[in-house]
């Protein structure tokens, strides 16, 4: 997307310290997915099957679509936490990556790998 | 005697509208009634029965329950007394608990899924109807698919702990409802945990499937079509409609068959597959695959897993 000129905030991953730009009528997820490593599991994109699960730590998101009870509880939600294919950035964006993508994302994740093998 | 075909699946939807439209315009269901609830009911051309498929509202993804239809009323008591002697509850809804259908026998799986058998539902006709037909009606959308052929289960299952409701609800199925296994996966370090189960009532190689994970789910609801060439157009609507493509036109080791996996709006899982496999009966060897080849078994021309398509479901 050399030549996307849409508005995009910088969405940065706490746990691993990576950046992403994310346009504001993007979800979490596709900006997430543009960082081209292993580890990103992008399930069924529709909020229904609760892979994408992330804590916004800060800066503002708005829902794009439903997301699925059966994963994102109210209590979930008062707390920041959703699901990154259901929501766009508003703002610029601190995340931890939650629950079922934590293993995954962390062990793709081509810096901590270097680190651990030092 | 007994249950013939699966007859519908009732899915919940976050969004009813883009729901209706993904069944209708991507597959080429068509909208048969609605009720007051704001459940939306649905068939393909290909079947005769009233629905196939039931849409209900609701804040999350997921199955209700799976219906199978049996041969007559009269099986539904024999068939009630088999499953309470198996030690399983059974319930008998009246006539009319769903619209257009008769009462119904609830029970769940082993494995927790609801179940219920039926023999009565409206026959409203194919597409194309039964005198002098055609062979396909003239206003098919999308995909077209023929008809709902079978659903895959996921199931808890968990060694260490001695749970396996993939082995329970195969010998359940077995037993009871006098199903048949046509394909099974062994693993484990001695091979004798049963991680997999395919089976059918049908001549086709499986009417359901069981495959273990970590939760008991729905992995996904299979729409037949009439070939390769008609999965390779599947993919072109999913493609043209923007809908999630979860595995790209493949073939599995595991039934022969030709498929697509995509996700509905609400991301229950959805296929579309081709190729009948092969002439499913009783006496037939049952098929097995070992834990080294379950690539091969899923996805027969790479060999490798995915490990979105093992891991997510609703």
């Amino acid at each position: 997307m050399l030549y996307d000129n849409r508005p995009k905030v910088t969405v940065e991953i706490i746990q691993t310290g990576e950046n992403y730009a994310c346009a504001t009528d993007e979800n979490l997820l596709k900006g997430m997915l543009k960082l081209g490593r292993k580890g990103i599991p992008a399930g069924c994109v529709s909020g229904g099957c609760g892979v994408c699960r992330v804590h916004i730590v800060s800066g503002q998101v708005q829902l794009c679509g439903p997301v699925s009870r059966a994963h994102i509880s109210c209590e979930d939600e008062a707390q920041g936490i959703t699901l990154a294919c259901r929501v766009t950035p508003v703002t610029a964006v601190r995340l931890e990556v939650s629950g079922r993508l934590i293993k995954p994302f962390l062990k793709g994740c081509a810096n901590l790998a270097d680190s651990a093998s030092i | 005697m007994g249950v013939m075909r699966i007859g519908h699946v009732s899915l919940r939807v976050m969004d009813m509208a883009a729901a209706v439209k993904h069944y209708e315009n991507v597959l080429g269901l068509k909208t048969t009634q609605q009720d007051e609830h704001g459940n939306v009911y649905l068939k393909c051309w290909d079947e005769w029965d009233k629905y196939s498929l039931i849409l209900t509202p609701s804040d999350r993804a997921g199955m209700n329950h799976v219906a199978y239809k049996v041969k007559r009323e009269a099986d539904l008591d024999v068939l009630q007394q088999r499953i309470e002697a198996y030690g399983i509850k059974t319930e008998m809804l009246a006539v009319g608990d769903l619209p257009a259908t008769g009462r119904m026998l609830k029970f769940n799986l082993p494995s927790t899924h609801e179940m219920r058998l039926y023999a009565t539902k409206e026959c409203v006709g194919t597409g194309v109807g039964s005198i002098n037909p055609d062979p396909w009606p003239d206003d098919l959308k999308g995909a077209g698919a023929h008809w709902l052929d079978h659903l895959l289960l996921m199931c808890e299952l968990n060694p260490p702990a001695g749970i396996n409701r993939v082995a329970e609800n195969t010998k359940f199925m077995t037993e009871v409802l006098d199903f048949g296994l046509s394909e099974q996966v062994l693993v484990g370090p001695d091979g004798d945990i049963q991680a997999a189960t395919w089976m059918f009532r049908t001549t086709t190689p499986h009417d359901i499937a069981f495959v273990g994970g970590a939760t008991n789910g729905l992995h996904h609801i299979s729409y037949f079509l009439d070939s390769w060439h008609d999965v390779l157009k599947a993919a072109d609507v999913m493609a043209k409609t923007k809908t999630k493509i979860d595995v790209a036109p493949t073939r599995h080791g595991i039934t022969r068959g030709e498929t697509i996996y995509f996700f509905d709006p609400s991301g229950n899982r959805n296929e579309t597959f081709a190729g009948l496999g092969y002439l499913a009966q009783p006496d037939r060897p049952v098929t097995t695959w070992d834990e080294s080849h379950l690539g091969s078994a899923i996805f027969y021309h790479t060999g490798e897993l995915v490990a979105s398509f093992t891991e997510v479901y609703t």
